[in-house]
This record gives C-alpha cells, sequence and structure tokens, in this order.
C-alpha cells in the first residue's frame, strides 16, 4: 500500500518499521476470513485490515487517538492469526504492538479503565501478589452479583476454585539430569502460571529430567514482560524483559545454555521477539542471544525424542493449538506428533486455527468477545469427544476449562505421565 | 489516478444526517457507521490506488435490514455500494463521497442443506471457502474457486460472476448459481431461479450474476453442489520458455483430456509465492500445473495422456505432486499468488482473457510491452481457458509510477481485445477498466446494456461510476432520466 | 429508408435494415430457424433466417464454434464430430414431439436455451454460450459476450438472449463452447422401477463423484448413462453396479437417449406438459399427474417431469409449461410473479419498444391452469 509518512517521521525507528510493514500489505483482505473477532462481529474494523487502516491512519497523521480507534485495537486479540494467513508477509505484530505503545502514550482512557489496566499491570506478572489476588477474588466470590463492571465480574470468574502452594520447585536451583546429560537447559517458570498451577512446571521439570536434560531456574527472572507489552505498557515490559535477559546471559556465560525452555506458549513468543524489542539499544546483542535460545518445550522434546513413552493410557486428546504457539511461533504439527508418539488419540477440532478468547489478559478486558470465541472453541472441541483436552498454554487451559466439564491439561503433564511421571492431577478423579 | 470518479451530490452530502438517522431509525445501533475515522476503513477494496471513504456504512444481518436500507436509500436518493469482503482487485466496491456502503459480511447463515437435491441455500455474506467446509463432511463441495476464496463472499461472487482455477471443468457462478434473493433498489424483495432447474420466463438471475451491483443487492443464494471427486492429483510441468508452456496447454486441450485445471505462473510469480508456500515449484521460466480428478487409476491414466503431450515440448520438469500435503501446498501458493506478489512491491493485477491459440502470441507482446514501458511484470494465470493475470510491478510511493503502470496495463488489455479476447475474464470490469469498455464494446453495445440498468435500477442508485464509462452513462442518463422522471 | 421486400436476409445489415423498418411501421415479425418448433402463427409475418447460415470459425484447440443463427445443427454436430467434440448439452430435436418438420438450426438451439439428458452434468446451452451479436427490435446490431472461455466483461446480455425466443432481438451470429466427446457411453437400465425407486436410484447415483450424464425414467425403466474415457467408464459402472445392486441394473449397450431426449416415447396423443421441479418432489408430483389421466417420464435425474394428458398440471406445479397443444398453437408459459413480470416486462420494451419481435410468445398464458 501507498504510505505517505514525512523524513521526519521515518526518523523514528518504531515508525519505520511499521511504514516497511505497511508497505508490504497489499490489501487483499485474506486477513479477514481467519480473524476471529471478524468473525464474531463481522465488521472491517473489527479485523486485520481494518485495524491496519486505522493505525495508519493514526500514525501518518501523528493524531491523538480517538475513541473508536482505540475500541477496533483493543479488540484485537493478538492471537495472529493473520500472520498465519498473509500471503505477502505483513509483520501484524510488529505493527499492533507499536499502536498499542503510541495508544498508551498518547490517549487518556476513562477512569475505570485506567484503574483497571494499572491493577492488571501491578498483579499478574507478580506470582506472589496474583497468588493473594486469587485467594481475595474467592472470599469475594459470594458478592459477585453486586459487581457493576462486567470486566471485573470476569476477573472473580476466571479465578479458580483451588489455588496451589507456591511450588518449590520454581525457586531458582538447579535439577539434575538423570542418567547422563544431553542438554543443559533453563527454565522460564513464569508469573501468573505460577500462581495459577503450578503441575506444570513440576510436570516440565519432570519431563526434561528424565530426558537428560539438567534444568536450571536461574536467579533474577521473572515475567516475560507479554503481559504488559500488550497493554503498551513498554516501559514495564521492557524492564521486566531486560531483567530476564540480564539473568539468561548471566547463565549464557557462565555454565552456557543450550536452550531456553519455555512451556507458556504465550511467552515464547514474545521471548523470541527480544531481539526485535531491543533492536538499536544497548542490549541488543545479547537480547539476540537469548531469544535465538528461547524454544517451546515440545520443539526442545521433539529435539530430544520421546524415550520410553508407554505408561500413559491410550485416551483420545482434543488438541488445542493455542495461538500463540500456531501462529506466534509458527508451531503447528510438533505437540500433535509428541502426543501421538505418546501413545494418545490426536482429536483436533475444526477450525482450529480460531482463538479460544483468552489470549493474555483479553478475557478480563474483553468478557463479551472473549465469551463467545470461548463458547465456539468449547463447542467444536467437544465435537470431537474427547477424554481430556491438552494445549501449550495456561491462558487457553484456563478460557477453555471455564467452558467445558473435559479435564483441561498441558501437553507436558501428558508426555510426562506417558514417560513415567504421575497421571496429572486433573485426570485423577477422572480415572 | 488516471481515473476519474463524478463529483458528490452536494444535496446528498448536505442530508448526511438525515440519511444517517433515517438508517438508525431502521437497522440495530451497531449496523450504522458514520464515525470518519472508520469509514475511512471502508474506502476501497483490494484496489488501493483508488480511494474514497463513503458517507456512512450499513452492516445489516436480514434480507429484511437490507430491504430497509434500501428503501431508506432510495426515498432519500442516495447511491448504495454493495459490498461483500472487498477483495475486488477491480475496485468494485469503491465508494464515493455520497455513498451508503452495504456491507453483507453479516449476513452469514446456513439455511438450508439438500444433499438430495444437491444445492445449498445461504445467506450471500458466506465467504465462498465456507462453503466448501461446511459440505466437506457430506461428500460434497462448491465448484467455483476464486484465488481469494477464503475471504471472498458469495455475494460478491455472484456480483463478478467469480471464475477459479477449476472452473475448466466445473464452470464459473453464472454456471453454478441456481436461485437468488435480490432486493432492489427500491427495497423490493424478489426471487429468482431456485432448486428447480430453468427459469420461468427470461433468465433474469443470469444477467443478475456478473452485474457488479448494477441491477441488486442479493442477500440469499441457492447454489449447485457436487460430489468430491475420489482424488485430485496435481503435476508441475517446468518450461525453458513461456512460449513453450502456451504450446502444451494448447496441446493438452485439443487431446482430449479435460484436466480440471491447468495453472501458469511464470519466475518472477513462483520466486515470491515459493517463498510464503514453500511447494518446491520447479526454477525455470515457466511452470504449469496441471491437476486431474477421479480414482487412483484414473489419474493415473489421464496423467499419462499428459506426459506424452508434455514430453514431446521437451519440459525441464515433470513432476506429480506425491501426497496431500504435497498437493495443498503447490495450491496454497498459486491461490495466494497475487497476495505473495506484495512481498517484491505495490501491483496492479489484470484479468485480460485471449483464446488459447494466442497465448504465446500475448505472452511474446507483454514481454515488448514491458520493456517498452521499463517496468517489470509477472504472469499468473489460468492457462486453459486463457484468463491471464499480469501483474504489472510499480512503487505507489513515487509519483507518477501509478500511472505508468495503468498506461502498460491499458496497452495489454487492448492486446487481448485485438487478438480475440476480453478486458476481463473474472475480476469484472469495476471502476478499473471502466474506461476501457470502449475498446470492447461499440456506443450501442453499452446503450443496451445501460437500458438493462434503467429497467433494474431507473434512478441508478446503485454502485455508481463502475462497469460503464462516465461520459456515455452521463450522456446516457441525460437523455433517459428526463423520460423516466415523464413517465 | 430500405424498403422491405424480402424477409429472408442473408446478412446481418439486411436483418438491421428490415426490423428497423418493421419498427417504425410497427409491423410484427415472427422469426423462423428451420421451423422445427410451433409458432404463433396469428402473428407478424415470417423473418426466415435460412440464409443467414454458416460456419464463421471453428477452432477444436480451443474448443469454439462461431457460426450464424440458420446453419443446420446436425451439419454443425457432424462437423464437431469429425475432431471428436461436441455441444455437450445435447440440443433435443423436438420435430417428432410437436409433429414438424424442416430442420433444426443452431439459432432456434439457442432462443429456446436447449438442453438434454446431459443437462445434470453439463447444463443448457445458455452455459456453454460464449457471445452473441443480434438485431434488436430497433435494428440496431449489437454484440454481447465474445470467443473465449472466461468473460465478465460488461452485463451478460448472452444469458438473456439464451432462452428468449426471439423476443429480445434476432440473433446473427452465435459463439459456443465445444467440448471433447466421449468415445463411447454405458447405460445401466433398471427394469420396472416405479418413480419413487427411479429417483432414489437417481439420488444414490447423482451424489456420486463418477460424473453421471443422464439419469432417466422412461416406460417403467430408469436409465443411467455413464461417460468417459474407456478405463474410466469400465471403472464407474463397477462401482455403480455395486452401489446399486439391490436395484437389480443391467448393462445395456444400446440404451434409447436419443429417444429420451427427443422425448419421442409421447409423439402424438394430446397435451404435452414439461414441469421443471426439485427432483425430490418428482414422485409426488407424478402421482398426482397420472391421477388426472395421463403418462409421466422423468429426465434430469428428477428435476424435469414430462407429462402427456389431460388435466391442469398447475394446479399441482405452478411451473408447468405447455408444449404442445390440441389447436397447435406455441406454447404456453406460467405466469410470473408480479415484480419479475414488470421486470421481464421493462426488458422487452428495452429491446423491442414497439413490440414487434415475436409479439405473444412468452406472455404469461394461464392457460390450462
Amino acid at each position: 500500500m501507498q504510505t505517505t509518512f514525512t523524513p521526519e517521521q521515518l526518523a523514528d525507528p518504531l515508525t519505520a518499521r511499521s511504514n516497511e510493514i505497511l508497505r508490504t500489505c497489499v490489501h487483499c483482505g485474506f486477513c479477514t476470513a481467519t480473524c476471529p473477532t471478524y468473525k464474531v462481529l463481522g465488521d472491517e474494523l473489527d479485523s486485520p485490515r481494518g485495524r491496519i487502516y486505522l493505525i495508519k491512519d493514526m500514525l501518518e497523521n501523528a493524531r491523538v487517538p480517538d475513541d473508536k480507534t482505540v475500541t477496533h485495537i483493543d479488540r484485537c486479540l493478538s492471537c495472529l492469526s493473520c500472520m498465519t494467513t498473509c500471503p505477502s508477509g505483513v509483520h501484524y505484530m510488529h505493527l499492533v504492538d507499536h499502536a498499542r505503545e503510541y495508544i498508551e502514550q498518547n490517549y487518556r482512557r476513562p477512569l475505570p479503565d485506567r484503574v483497571l489496566r494499572w491493577v492488571l499491570a501491578r498483579i499478574l506478572p507478580y506470582p506472589g501478589r496474583f497468588r493473594l489476588a486469587l485467594l481475595g477474588a474467592k472470599l469475594g466470590r459470594p458478592f459477585r452479583r453486586l459487581i457493576p463492571d462486567a470486566r471485573l465480574r470476569a476477573m472473580l470468574d476466571m479465578a479458580p476454585r483451588d489455588i496451589p502452594a507456591p511450588s518449590r520447585n520454581d525457586s531458582p536451583q538447579v535439577f539434575a539430569a538423570q542418567g547422563p546429560r544431553r542438554k543443559r537447559v533453563a527454565l522460564l517458570t513464569g508469573c501468573a502460571q505460577r500462581a495459577l498451577n503450578t503441575d506444570i512446571n513440576d510436570a516440565t521439570i519432570r519431563l526434561l529430567r528424565r530426558h537428560g536434560c539438567e534444568v536450571v531456574i536461574p536467579r533474577g527472572m521473572g515475567c516475560c514482560g507479554a503481559l504488559t507489552h500488550h497493554m503498551g505498557r513498554t516501559g514495564e515490559s521492557h524492564a521486566f524483559a531486560a531483567a530476564n535477559i540480564r539473568a539468561l546471559t548471566a547463565e549464557i556465560d557462565g555454565a552456557g545454555l543450550d536452550a531456553l525452555v519455555i512451556n507458556t506458549s504465550g511467552c515464547g513468543t514474545t521471548v523470541k521477539d527480544y531481539g526485535h524489542m531491543f533492536a538499536g539499544g544497548p542490549l541488543e546483542a545479547d537480547a539476540a542471544r537469548v531469544a535465538a535460545l528461547a524454544k517451546d518445550i515440545t520443539e526442545v522434546m521433539a529435539d530430544l525424542g520421546l524415550t520410553d513413552a508407554t505408561h500413559a493410557v491410550p485416551l483420545r486428546v482434543g488438541y488445542h493449538a493455542a495461538c500463540s504457539l500456531q501462529h506466534g511461533q509458527g508451531i503447528k504439527a510438533t505437540p500433535k506428533e509428541l502426543l501421538a508418539a505418546a501413545g494418545f488419540t490426536v482429536l483436533e477440532p475444526r477450525d482450529s486455527h480460531i482463538c479460544c478468547g483468552s489470549a493474555g489478559t483479553y478475557n478480563l478486558m474483553q468478557p463479551a468477545i472473549s465469551a463467545e470465541l470461548k463458547a465456539r472453541k468449547v463447542a467444536t472441541l467437544e465435537a470431537t469427544s474427547p477424554q481430556v483436552i491438552s494445549a501449550g498454554n495456561i491462558g487457553c487451559m484456563m478460557q477453555i476449562g471455564s467452558g467445558t466439564a473435559v479435564p483441561v491439561v498441558h501437553t507436558v503433564e501428558l508426555l510426562d505421565w506417558a514417560t513415567g511421571g504421575p497421571r496429572p492431577q486433573a485426570l485423577r478423579h477422572a480415572a | 489516478m488516471t481515473i476519474a470518479m463524478p463529483a458528490p451530490d452536494a444535496q446528498v452530502i448536505a442530508q448526511r444526517p438525515q440519511i444517517v438517522a433515517a438508517l438508525r431509525a431502521v437497522l440495530p445501533a451497531d449496523a450504522v457507521i458514520d464515525d470518519p475515522h472508520e469509514t475511512r476503513a471502508y474506502e476501497c477494496d483490494a484496489l488501493t490506488a483508488y480511494r474514497c471513504p463513503p458517507l456512512a456504512v450499513v452492516l445489516p444481518r436480514t434480507t429484511a435490514e437490507v430491504a430497509a436500507a434500501m428503501r431508506v436509500s432510495h426515498g432519500l436518493g442516495v447511491p448504495v455500494v454493495p459490498r461483500g469482503a472487498g477483495t475486488s482487485l477491480a475496485g468494485g466496491a469503491l465508494p464515493t463521497a455520497d455513498c451508503v456502503i452495504l456491507g453483507t459480511m453479516r449476513l452469514n447463515a446456513f439455511l438450508d442443506i439438500d444433499l438430495a437435491n444437491r444445492y445449498v441455500r445461504v445467506q450471500s455474506g458466506v465467504t465462498n471457502l465456507s462453503v466448501s467446509a461446511e459440505l466437506e463432511p457430506l461428500g460434497f463441495f462448491y465448484a467455483p474457486d476464486p484465488s481469494s476464496q477464503l475471504a471472498c463472499t458469495i455475494a460478491g461472487n455472484i456480483a463478478m460472476n467469480s471464475g477459479g482455477a477449476h472452473c475448466l471443468k466445473y464452470g464459473v457462478t453464472t454456471n453454478n448459481l441456481l436461485g437468488a434473493t435480490v432486493v432492489l433498489t427500491t427495497g423490493e424483495i424478489i426471487e429468482l431461479g431456485g432448486p428447480e432447474p430453468g427459469p420461468a420466463g427470461l433468465d433474469l438471475l443470469g444477467v443478475l450474476c456478473g452485474s457488479e451491483g448494477q441491477l441488486g443487492v442479493v442477500t440469499e443464494a441457492t447454489l449447485r453442489i457436487l460430489p468430491r471427486p475420489e482424488g485430485a492429483r496435481p503435476v508441475l510441468i517446468g518450461f525453458d520458455s513461456p512460449e513453450v508452456a502456451g504450446e502444451c496447454v494448447a496441446n493438452i486441450i485439443r487431446s482430449g483430456v479435460l484436466p480440471v485445471a491447468i495453472e501458469y505462473m511464470d519466475e518472477p510469480c513462483l520466486r515470491a509465492v515459493e517463498s510464503f508456500a514453500k511447494a518446491g515449484y520447479p526454477d525455470c521460466p515457466a511452470v504449469l500445473i496441471v491437476e486431474v480428478e477421479g480414482s487412483k487409476a484414473e489419474i493415473d491414466d489421464q496423467i499419462a495422456r499428459i506426459r506424452a503431450i508434455a514430453d514431446a515440448l521437451n519440459p525441464v520438469e515433470f513432476r506429480e505432486s506425491r501426497n496431500a500435503d504435497e498437493s495443498l501446498a503447490i495450491w496454497k501458493g498459486r491461490k495466494s499468488a497475487f497476495g505473495a506478489m506484495g512481498r517484491l512491491g505495490d501491483y496492479i493485477c489484470l484479468d485480460g482473457t485471449v483464446p488459447v491459440g494466442q497465448l504465446p502470441h500475448t505472452l511474446r507482446r507483454i514481454g515488448e510491452l514491458s520493456r517498452q514501458h521499463g517496468l517489470e511484470v509477472a504472469n499468473v494465470f489460468h492457462a486453459g481457458d486463457g484468463n491471464m493475470h499480469p501483474l504489472i510491478l510499480f512503487d505507489a510511493n513515487t509519483p507518477g509510477d501509478l500511472a505508468r503502470a495503468e498506461a502498460f496495463g491499458a496497452d495489454i488489455l487492448r492486446l487481448c481485445v485485438e487478438v480475440g479476447g476480453c478486458l476481463t475474464g473474472e475480476h469484472g470490469v469495476g471502476v478499473e477498466k471502466r474506461d476501457l469498455m470502449g475498446d470492447q464494446y461499440d456506443p450501442d453495445d453499452l446503450a443496451i446494456q445501460m437500458q438493462v440498468k434503467d429497467v433494474f435500477d431507473p434512478g441508478w442508485l446503485l454502485n455508481p461510476a463502475k462497469v460503464f464509462p462516465l461520459e456515455a452513462s452521463a450522456a446516457h442518463r441525460a437523455h433517459t432520466a428526463p423520460l423516466a422522471a415523464a413517465e | 429508408m430500405t424498403v422491405v421486400t424480402d424477409l429472408a436476409p442473408a446478412t446481418e445489415t439486411e436483418v438491421a435494415a428490415i426490423l428497423s423498418e418493421c419498427h417504425a411501421r410497427r409491423r410484427p415479425v415472427r422469426i423462423l430457424g428451420g421451423g422445427t418448433r410451433v409458432e404463433n402463427r396469428t402473428l407478424g409475418e415470417p423473418l426466415s433466417l435460412s440464409r443467414l447460415s454458416g460456419v464463421v470459425t471453428y477452432s477444436p484447440g480451443e474448443m469454439t464454434l462461431i457460426a450464424r443463427p440458420g446453419t443446420p445443427l446436425p451439419q454443425i454436430l457432424a462437423m464437431l464430430a469429425a475432431e471428436n467434440q461436441t455441444l455437450a448439452f445435447e440440443p433435443p430435436d423436438m420435430r417428432a414431439i410437436l409433429g414438424r418438420s424442416g430442420t433444426p438450426t443452431l439459432g432456434g438451439m439457442v432462443a429456446a436455451n436447449a438442453g438434454g439428458p446431459r443437462r445434470i452434468l453439463a447444463g443448457a446451452c445458455r452455459d456453454h454460450l460464449l457471445g452473441v451479436r443480434f438485431v434488436d427490435g430497433q435494428g440496431r446490431i449489437l454484440k454481447n459476450g465474445g470467443r473465449v472461455m472466461k468473460n465478465v466483461t460488461g452485463l451478460d446480455l448472452s444469458k438473456l438472449l439464451a432462452g428468449s425466443h426471439g423476443t429480445l432481438g434476432v440473433l446473427t451470429e452465435v459463439a459456443l463452447k465445444t467440448l471433447p466427446l466421449s468415445p463411447a457411453r454405458t447405460t445401466l437400465a433398471f427394469p420396472g422401477v416405479d418413480d419413487t425407486t427411479a429417483l432414489r436410484i437417481f439420488t444414490a447415483a447423482l451424489s456420486t463423484p463418477y460424473d453421471v450424464s443422464g439419469a432417466a425414467h422412461v416406460g417403467g425403466t430408469a436409465y443411467l448413462r455413464i461417460e468417459g474415457l474407456d478405463g474410466q467408464r469400465a471403472y464407474r459402472r463397477d462401482r455403480l453396479l455395486a452401489l446399486l445392486a439391490e436395484y437389480r441394473p443391467e448393462v445395456v449397450d444400446d440404451a434409447p437417449w436419443d429417444a429420451i431426449r427427443d422425448v419421442t416415447h409421447f409423439v402424438g396423443g394430446g397435451p404435452l406438459w414439461r414441469i421443471l421441479c426439485r427432483p425430490t418432489d418428482a414422485p409426488g408430483l407424478c402421482a398426482g399427474l397420472r391421477a388426472m389421466g395421463g403418462d409421466c417420464s422423468l429426465d434430469w435425474g428428477g428435476g424435469l417431469i414430462w407429462y402427456r394428458g389431460p388435466g391442469h398440471p398447475r394446479a399441482l406445479a405452478p411451473h408447468a409449461t405447455l408444449i404442445r397443444r390440441a389447436d397447435a398453437v406455441g406454447p404456453a408459459f406460467p405466469p410470473l410473479p408480479g415484480a419479475v413480470a414488470r421486470i421481464q416486462d421493462g426488458l422487452r420494451r428495452s429491446f423491442d419498444p414497439a413490440g414487434i419481435l415475436n409479439p405473444g410468445l412468452m406472455a404469461s398464458d394461464a392457460t390450462g391452469a
């Protein structure tokens, strides 16, 4: 597409990058067809192509974002389905991230909005605070009907009934490999996931050790920055990312690392993009090194190969492809191949490329659209009559789990079980 | 920009608040868009060289809502531009500043699937691919498969009489459309055709199909569906020169084997597409994708015949797809070719059709014209029916480049007409080829078409400034409008 | 102005001169091709197209034929057959049922939008019509479409002309798509089946991907036709035999497809109706029709019912067209809904403001209702 940025505007690296992206777009409209919000709302403005247009107009004219533009960009899930679909290779992720940052800097949201975002940004990335908030939510649930804001109700609804105690496995330490060491890997233990479900990291550590990995939980690591990044709060997200980059750089330069293992695909997408986030800055080289080492747990397991996968019951597994995994990282077949190799029957729902509506904090900020997407996802998954649903992202697990009676587990829990680990918690009473 | 649009009707623009209020009164709140920041996203379709935000956008969900919107615009004299998914490469849904865009995307329900009578009835905003996706578990499919089938709507397909790669065997939209619910410009709702074969009276459905939104708005459609073939296999045949590839196409067709598709891609196009689809296309100046269908034995038999024809022309490579994934990748690449060309730069995409025997000559002349105009051209097209899609590359940010590309494009289209072909095989005239209509049709030929429009849309409110050259339509209107008013 | 003395023009220009004269004088004409169809004899002076004849171009490699309307159809089909091609929509020969002589012509075929048993696979004439040249009711020489397979340049008036029975213009040249001729055909016959069973057979067969190119039910026997290359035919035959075994199919060599196409089983014997319907409605309609005292046959997989006999079929099927009537006047078309009739009338006025082209034809007619 034609663009009209001035040379002065293009001097800004972010704008230059956005211009480059916009110039690639030919406005063919293919992306509209695979955009979840467009499918639900049926308005060009709630499609990638419409948003690209809104962003282009906003950035070219350097104008103060108007309410409508902000609404439509806020409705974007950042599921990146459009990037998988786009034949011209438009990097929508970088464009919408730029737009979100621009909006955060140039738009004054209504007070309740600001408060909500502030609260989320102060709580979610911190496992301790989040755990307290979840306990609070549990106490608050009886008063649900008194809460005026749908988004706050959505937050209450999201809080699980059982909040696990913190896992000691998530503290900085080194787990030795079982048998001869094949790799030395770091595990990103994450933030919200640690408060919501400690089984995933536990299973990941067991699985990796069993396959000859020494697993490091580096000191100084925290949230990957994705949660705040998607709110356009670049300052905060970069601070989180920088802390991780420093922590990991110390490991890389110390005992060395073969991979940074990530078992929350939403984080994986962001960590793999650290190179871009820090381009042109002093951390550029280190960020790129960390990004290059970042691997989803399924990538690492595919590389190692499953050994002795004979312990599991051959269940019918409905595989839910997390958007951050299939679109953000382009990992589509690997998890299914691993599950099949582990002895499970893998079932894929119709429209597997469409988001479940979780999308980070989206289910909290856009409860109506999120609920509609959840209903569609649950219906297509249940249509495959699965005995268990598996996903590679805690957000999706919570979202889908809140809409179905079918147990939902992380892919690693099934792989761990199949190779000698315990039966996943969610499947214990189902036995 | 060399294509002029008429000055908007100042009276209509002045009435904007009343028009929006009247639309709001008959439509749900979220179905009317008039914020200038928002209407801008509707200012063009997949032809981005021409842009103009509409006065308002309406997004109805039912035939009744479409009719209500049409009654309002008819009553207030507001032009209406129907829009499907906005994938037209010809500017078929380009707004005018005084128009209401009527989007069909929310008309997305499946109304009836009747396997015994082999038809489906859908609301017209469903996407082309979703029809076949819905039918797949039932063993049927909907045949027309325009490259934009992932996104484009049945409404747009009917408006443009869309074709696709497989129409060599299955025909285009008009051959697969059984019936339609149409809202006329007055808001009247009529039914044309239906599941029964053949029209009662004149074939109004036949003239509606491909009328580019000039005659009415289709809100529901009855589509012929076909049993899925047992199997299909594409072969890739690479040649040293475009001319030899063209010869191969003509020889295949003459032989009596009728493949379901014969597609052509040249080197620049292959490069762009390979980087997206990773289908492993042969690396040579011209590649044909020839697809045959049937049981395994039938496919083997047909491919053997095609191989014999190709071998006589010394192909660089002859390769059969080995499995379903490979076939998918081959087609994914072909169908994404236009978009993938975006990796190389801006382009305009042409759609002229020539008699198959003229392909080698036409390709040679396009090469010469490319050198004359100093602009690169990539070719990807439906070779079996001579429907060419030259893509002229230019730089939209360089002043004057678009005009040069358009001049080159006009030369190619005139060449198509000169060798016995036509301006557009499946994309439609839209705004893009409007002013070239005089190269294909004499004034009387255009006059009779405009008279047909007069019958359906006496006030000429539907999809203004498309299809007919502006001077021709202005002159026609100057003559007929007073007569109509007098009646 | 040319004085019209001869209503058998040999060129397009002559057609234009005649029609422009007739338009000025509001003198109706009755367009004649090979004279194979029954016309409304009471109206208009005969305008014969017999001299406007001959092939303009035939390119087998491009699957394209361009010819003038008076060209005899048998001549065309023989020429195509020599190149192993044909007109896939299988135009019927209506002479026997209409009790006419003469030779079918290309123009008549287009004007009637002819289509035989292969319609279920290949569509009707309109689906193979690439373009037309014609002269309208004011004497304007017009063209639409062209000679290429895919063409969406402007409004598709060729579709309107096909099946307009000469009411919109006099064809002067038609371009048609030709297709490879199947080297042979195989037929499965199912003797002694009723309408309901016949429809079951059709539905099952037409839901297979075996390109069944004929599905008819005549005289208590259902027929399925299979075409294609030799290996293809054998394969498809065996699959269908297996699929339909319960209906006891027989493979027959000389199946009466030409007779089915031409409806020769209903030659003579009173009014003949043509009824288009949803195939699954056919058995019910046939039961009702037979109850009126006549006989039915099915073609197009049940989508076309021929009814010969007394009574008023429109009471059952509003779409029924009376093809042959006792008084030997032209066909009577079913009435159209208001808005559609208004558009159709408007189009006729645009193409023929003075109403001189085959007046009375295609008008809705309540006969038999």
